[in-house]
This record gives structure tokens, C-alpha cells and sequence, in this order.
């Protein structure tokens, strides 16, 4: 009795049950009837390699059911292809899938792996992923998915406004951060390549941008101070183009003036401050910094701090 | 300081019940959508009750044998391992959808690890060169190969990690070390490539750092024997500099965290989800006083960060910048601390305060968040958290592994590698490095 051994359309197959083997399976999971039906099945669809609508409805159930299984979706994936199917229909239905099991990354490799498949970019999925995105702001699937996208259809120009528009939602969002950080450095580079790098010095960045990044940067500080992503945004923006961190030491001490201990309002500030003292050569003034951070403004660090201040060794100056 | 607080133990004997139950009896329904994902669940639970001491006491030897077969079971004829029975259609019968998968490999290996029992049954041959065949050429790997040998699966340094480590299990003795190797160099390169901006590692190039992942790409650099040296080193023999360890150390203290709760998450003051539709975005390219002040900022007046001592007793881990804390994460980002003797750069009391009194539960097993029920892998990486702060309750693990030391050593004891070793577990690595 069940939902496939009771249908007509499936009395040509003699399901396949799982074979645990012997007594001890290891994280043997307690199936509903329903599960265990619809698996039977699709042991028998995929020994025939069957490809049908019906297989392919059962693959949808299954992945209602347990979307994690990976098997089931290149099943699917094969199946669509072969069967031509109409895969802006398959989209919207991986929509609704993914709007179900938001923390699920299978379902978005999926959407990829369809997507290539489909020549121009259809028209609602951006507002889809925005719809993934008002749910949960920084969905990392979502992102590497974006990226993947921008880059397969070339979606460079309208990128940056749409990210300053979630910036301007929540200017601590690091995973909008990040992408713009690819958005403007990742522009002129081929993935295929090694070149890659991430982080590294790239003499070949227009200072034009690098200024409107500095910019942007300070500006978004300037109303949250104590926010960590956009002080490593700016860290990485100066690395960038080997900019010295010393070019921003005035902006820096208008949230952390070691002469005014209590009216430091950005740790971050701090930090960023003991690297322009320590450049400087001001290993006192360093050491003042990280020690203001290990015992008043960032103690749950403190054995970090104290690390750092150790890498100075102001006691063989001292001495 | 505030009235003396009791701090909650470690309630030993809870936890090997609940993962006495996990051996030993049906997984909740709940589990259904990790069925593919099986051999890590049966991973989990073998090396936690192996580092609270209990497997080979609360198990009997045929009962291990038993386990030891089932992975076995899961082992593919052409190499390596599936997740779990569910594709198999038997061998007269083989399907070609019933393919191995290279996380579910580097499971298998790690729990017949834990286990001492059955590694001498896997194909080390045959699995070491389908391992080779998913690497990509731009270094990455895939997860499993499909029709046509085409490699499928995202670019995910998880992957990464799990075939670095599946080599160092299997590559070991004069017949294996004659295997065709992997790219080792190009996989180093692509780890490279996904170190980001912010010093952590992501899922890819350009991805976001992410504390999984970081665990992953350094783990990976760990076994591969590719982090430096010493302090004075620079970029040379292909490994990474000792300035890619300071600002990965950095990056992964930063993600120690007194944000508990979702409601610490600042400072999403609008309750409505925002009309992000492509006709809303803003015309213009803003610059200047784009940002509204948060409540955040708006309510911090000066010295407002600071923390009073009662704040600072729980302190967990989030996984990204400005994330919320969550039990895995201690693990991820203090096992990887551990790879490179770092571990002591965490504030111990604060994370260990926040593992026993908010996340671990009383019946045993830890949850993601405070308040939450357990689950295997929350339950794991909790206790994995605590033994790589050198917890007296519980073996020694080592953090590139998640293995007990012990297994470790009996494992190395039975397959020696020929090759000089000294690669794993910072033997020269990071002791000399501070
Ligand atoms: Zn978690």
C-alpha cells in the first residue's frame, strides 16, 4: 500500500528496497513510509536509467522531501536535458524549492547548472534572488550564486547600485561588502586564470576607483564607527594598490585620539591606528593602542592584543 | 566583579547517552534530508563517543566489526565512497547514478580511522587515482564524477580540504606513493586565490571569508605541508607566507563574539523586508551620507563599547563578520587556531562558559544556538571545541584531523608513510612561529 505501489502508472516497476547490509548500520535514519516508497522507486528508475515525466516527478518529490540529495539532482539535471524540457519552468519551480529550504546550497549549484543552459538572462531573476535576499540578507549560497551569475551574463553595470541600495538597508550586511569587493575588482579578471588573487597588491586598478572606494568607505564609518566590515573593506582597498594605512591616520584618530582614552568610539579605530604607529615607528604609541584595546575596548581579545604588543618588543627598546 | 556566577561542567555521562542513542538506534525522521550525507553522521558519532572515552568500552568488538562493514559496504567498486546505501541497486545491478562522493570518502577513512578496523579493505589504489580525476585545472575539486567523466559539484574548498585529507590517509607506503599524484600545486594556488581581503578564507575566489571554509583551506595547507615554517619565512617551496598567518590569526580571533542572539544582530531596524525589485534601486551612484545612522551608533556614546565583566563571561564564535554566534564555529575557527598552535589566542573561559552553560542541552549533545535541542553535528564540533582547549574530560584531538590523537597515532602506527613526515600538526610548524 502506498502512494506508488497503488498508482497505474507505475505497475510496470518493482521497486528496489534499501539494502543496509547487515546488523549495524551506522546513523540509520527512520524513514516515513512515504520516503522509503518513493526511494524504492527511484532505485528502480535510475537502474533502468529511465528518463520520463514520471521519473521526473518522483525526483521532485524526493527533493521535497530530503533536498540534500545529491544523486537526485543530477538525475533530475539529466533527465531535464534529455527531455528538453522548458527550463524557465524548472526555475520557477526551483524558486519555490529554495524559498522552502533557504540554508540548502544543492538547489542553487542546480540553478547554475540550468542556468547555463538557458542563452539570455530571464527577466525575474533578479527580483527572485532580491526576494532570497529580503528573507535572509546574507544567504551565502545566494551570494556565490550572484557572483557566478554576474559574471555568466556579464551584469557588471548594475551591480554596484543594487549592492548600495542593501548598504543602505544595513550598512553591517559584510556579505554585501563583499560583494562589492568583487564587483569592482573581479570586473577585469578572467576566472580561468590563477591571477585571481584576492588580496593581493594590483597595480593595474585605476586610482580613480580606489579613491571613490576610499571614499565610499569613510563615508559609510563615519555613521556606524564601530563596525568592522568596511575598516577591512578599507584595509583591503589600500593593500590593494600598496597604499600605506599611514595615508588615513587623521581620519582614523577622529574615533580613537590616544590623548582622549575615554572618548575612543571604534576599536576598530584603535587597531587599524597601533598598524600606523607601528609603521611609523611609534612602537610606544602602538603598544598604548593594543593596550587600550586588551583592557578596556575589546578585552574578550586581550590574549590577542597582548600578543601583538608582545611582536613589538618594547621591553628590549625600553631596557 | 559581579556575584560569583556557578558555571556549568561538562555533563560527561549525558553526553555519551545521547550518542549512545545516535549509535545505536533510529536518527529522528528530521535526519531524512542528511541521508545522503550519512557516512559524516556516522562519522560524528563514532569520534565523539572515541573522545569522551566511550567507544571501545560502551561498544563491543563485533559491534565495531559491524560498523566497520557497513562503511565498507558504501565503498565503490572503481574507488572511493558513497554517502550512504541509498543509490545502491545491487552488484549485478549497478546503476549509473550510484557513484562515489569525495566528502563521504574522507568520512569513511577518518571513521575506519577511529574505528582501527577495515582501512586495509578500501582500495587505496583505485580511490587515490578517482580522487586525482576530480581535481580541476584551475586546482579545485569537484565532488564526485558523473556521465562521461565530467567532474560535478560547485567549486567549494570543503572539497579541497576532504581530498587533501583523504591523500594523507591513503597515500602512504612504496606502492602508493608510486600513485599519480594530484596537482598539489595548483590546488595551493586556488586556496591562494580564496584568501580574501579580510585575511579569512572563503568558499572560492572572491567568495566571502567564512570560518568553515577557513578551517578547510588551512587544513588542507596543514596536511599538504604548505604553511610556512618559520616566522622569517618568505614565499618560498610553494608554501604560504608567515604574513598569510598573522592575518588569518587575526581574522579568526575577530570572530569571537558576545552576539548570542539573533536580536543582537544590529541593527536591522526595519521589520518590513525591503522592496529590493530592480525598478526600486536608486538612479545614482551615492557616495556622500548614503548610510542612515543605526540605532546602534546613534545609542553608543562615547566608551559605550566598552563590556563589563559579567558581559564578558560568554563569549562564542560566529562564522562572518557581523554574524550572531553559533556552536560550530568554536570549533571551526579554534580547531583551526589549533592547526597552528593558536588555540591560547581565544578567550578559553569565555567560549567554554558559552558551550556549557547556553548551548550544551541536558540531555546531553550540544545545539546550534543557546536554548537549542541538539544535533550530531552541533554535538560533534561542541565537544571538539572543548578538546582542543585541552579539556581534562576528554582525549586529546587533532584539530586538522577531528580525530582523537590516539587514533591518529595507532592509524600512523599501521600505515607509516614513507616519506618523511613532520608536515602534520605544526610538529615545526607554528610552535616556533611566536
Ligand atoms: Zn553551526
Amino acid at each position: 500500500m502506498g502512494k506508488y505501489s497503488d498508482s497505474d502508472e507505475w505497475v510496470d516497476v518493482v521497486p528496489i528496497p534499501q539494502d543496509d547490509g547487515g546488523p549495524n548500520p551506522l546513523a540509520a535514519i527512520a524513514y516515513t513510509e512515504e520516503y522509503s516508497e518513493a526511494m524504492s522507486y527511484l532505485r528502480a528508475a535510475m537502474a533502468k536509467n529511465e528518463k520520463s515525466d514520471r521519473a521526473l516527478k518522483l525526483t521532485e518529490e524526493i527533493i521535497r522531501m530530503n533536498p540534500a540529495h545529491y544523486t537526485v539532482w543530477l538525475y533530475r539535471a539529466d533527465m531535464l536535458f534529455s527531455l528538453q524540457k522548458d527550463l524557465l519552468e524548472e526555475l520557477e519551480w526551483l524558486n519555490t524549492v529554495a524559498l522552502k529550504h533557504t540554508k540548502n546550497f544543492q538547489i542553487w549549484h542546480h540553478r547554475q547548472v540550468v542556468m547555463s543552459h538557458i542563452p539570455t538572462l530571464p527577466p525575474r531573476e533578479t527580483a527572485f534572488l532580491a526576494l532570497m535576499f529580503a528573507k535572509d540578507a546574507k544567504n551565502y549560497h545566494v551570494w556565490s550564486y550572484r557572483q557566478w551569475l554576474v559574471r555568466h551574463f556579464s551584469l557588471w553595470d548594475s551591480e554596484l547600485p543594487y549592492i548600495e541600495s542593501l548598504l543602505q538597508i544595513d550598512v553591517r550586511n559584510n556579505s554585501a561588502w563583499n560583494h562589492r569587493w568583487f564587483v569592482v575588482f573581479a570586473r577585469h579578471t578572467d576566472s580561468k586564470k590563477h591571477s585571481i588573487k584576492n588580496g593581493d597588491a594590483d597595480s593595474d586598478v585605476p586610482l580613480e576607483i580606489i579613491e571613490r572606494e576610499v571614499e565610499y568607505t569613510k563615508a559609510a564609518i563615519s555613521t556606524a564607527p564601530q563596525n568592522q566590515s568596511p575598516w577591512n573593506y578599507l584595509r583591503g582597498v589600500l593593500r590593494k594598490k600598496g597604499i600605506g594605512l599611514v595615508e588615513l591616520k587623521g581620519f582614523a584618530e577622529q574615533y580613537a585620539d590616544l590623548e582622549k582614552e575615554d572618548e575612543v568610539r571604534s576599536s576598530h579605530a584603535l587597531d587599524f591606528l597601533a598598524d600606523v604607529y607601528a609603521a611609523e615607528e611609534h612602537k610606544e604609541r602602538s603598544g598604548k593602542a593594543l593596550e587600550l584595546l586588551a583592557r578596556r575596548y575589546d578585552p574578550i581579545r586581550k590574549n590577542y592584543w597582548d600578543y601583538r604588543r608582545s611582536l613589538l618588543a618594547l621591553d628590549q627598546v625600553s631596557a | 566583579m559581579p556575584a560569583s556566577i556557578t558555571h556549568a561542567s561538562l555533563n560527561k555521562e549525558k553526553h555519551v547517552k545521547y550518542w549512545l542513542r545516535c549509535l545505536k538506534t533510529y536518527l529522528p525522521n528530521a535526519y531524512t534530508s542528511n541521508e545522503a550525507q550519512r557516512m559524516s553522521l556516522a562519522f560524528f558519532i563514532l569520534s565523539a563517543l572515541d573522545i569522551l572515552g566511550a567507544l571501545h568500552t560502551k561498544t563491543t568488538a563485533s559491534e565495531r566489526a559491524g560498523y566497520a562493514n557497513w562503511i565498507l559496504r558504501c565503498q565503490h567498486p572503481d574507488g572511493g565512497f558513497r554517502g550512504f546505501t541509498g543509490t545502491m541497486t545491487g552488484d549485478e545491478n549497478r546503476n549509473e547514478w550510484d557513484a562515489a562522493n569525495l566528502a563521504a570518502t574522507y568520512f569513511a577513512c577518518a571513521s575506519l580511522a577511529v574505528l582501527g578496523d577495515g582501512m586495509e579493505r578500501v582500495r587505496r589504489r583505485e580511490c587515490l587515482e578517482w580522487v586525482r580525476r576530480l581535481q580541476r585545472a584551475n586546482g579545485s575539486f569537484g565532488e564526485g564524477i558523473g556521465k562521461e567523466g565530467v567532474v560535478e559539484g560547485a567549486e567549494d574548498m570543503r572539497f579541497c580540504y576532504v581530498a587533501a585529507v583523504t591523500r594523507w590517509f591513503l597515500r602512504r607506503g612504496e606502492d602508493m606513493e608510486k600513485v599519480e599524484d594530484i596537482d598539489v600545486e595548483g590546488l595551493v594556488k586556488w586556496i591562494e586565490a580564496s584568501v580574501t581581503y579580510e585575511g579569512g578564507i572563503a568558499q572560492g575566489p572572491f567568495h566571502e571569508a567564512h570560518a568553515g571554509y577557513t578551517y578547510s583551506g588551512v587544513g588542507a595547507l596543514m596536511v599538504l605541508g604548505k604553511l610556512p615554517r618559520r616566522t622569517s619565512d618568505s614565499k618560498d617551496e610553494g608554501r604560504m607566507s608567515a604574513e598569510f598567518v598573522e592575518s588569518v590569526t587575526k581574522w579568526l580571533v575577530l570572530r569571537q563574539t558576545l552576539m548570542l542572539h539573533e536580536e543582537d544582530e544590529l541593527p536591522m531596524a526595519d521589520e518590513e523586508p525591503p522592496d529590493t525589485t530592480l525598478e526600486s534601486f536608486p538612479p545614482t551612484f551615492h557616495v556622500q551620507g548614503a548610510f542612515p545612522v543605526s540605532v546602534a551608533d546613534a545609542i553608543l556614546p562615547n566608551g559605550l563599547i566598552e563590556m563589563s565583566p559579567h558581559d564578558l563571561q560568554w563569549a562564542g564564535f560566529n562564522g562572518r563578520c557581523n554574524k550572531v554566534a553559533d556552536t560550530c564555529y568554536a570549533f571551526w575557527v579554534g580547531g583551526t587556531l589549533g592547526m597552528l598552535n593558536r588555540e591560547h589566542l581565544q578567550d578559553f573561559n569565555a567560549i567554554r562558559h558559552y558551550l556549557l552553560d547556553k548551548a550544551q542541552h541536558m540531555i546531553g549533545g550540544f545545539g546550534k544556538l543557546p536554548g537549542d535541542v541538539p544535533d550530531i553535528l552541533h554535538s560533534n564540533l561542541g565537544l571538539a571545541a572543548l578538546a582542543i582547549m585541552h579539556d581534562p574530560d576528554l582525549k586529546s584531538i587533532d584539530p586538522t584531523l577531528c580525530i582523537s590523537l590516539s587514533a591518529k597515532e595507532n592509524f600512523e602506527k599501521s600505515f607509516p608513510s614513507q616519506q618523511a613526515r613532520g608536515n602534520l600538526h605544526g610538529s615545526n610548524t607554528a610552535k616556533s612561529m611566536h
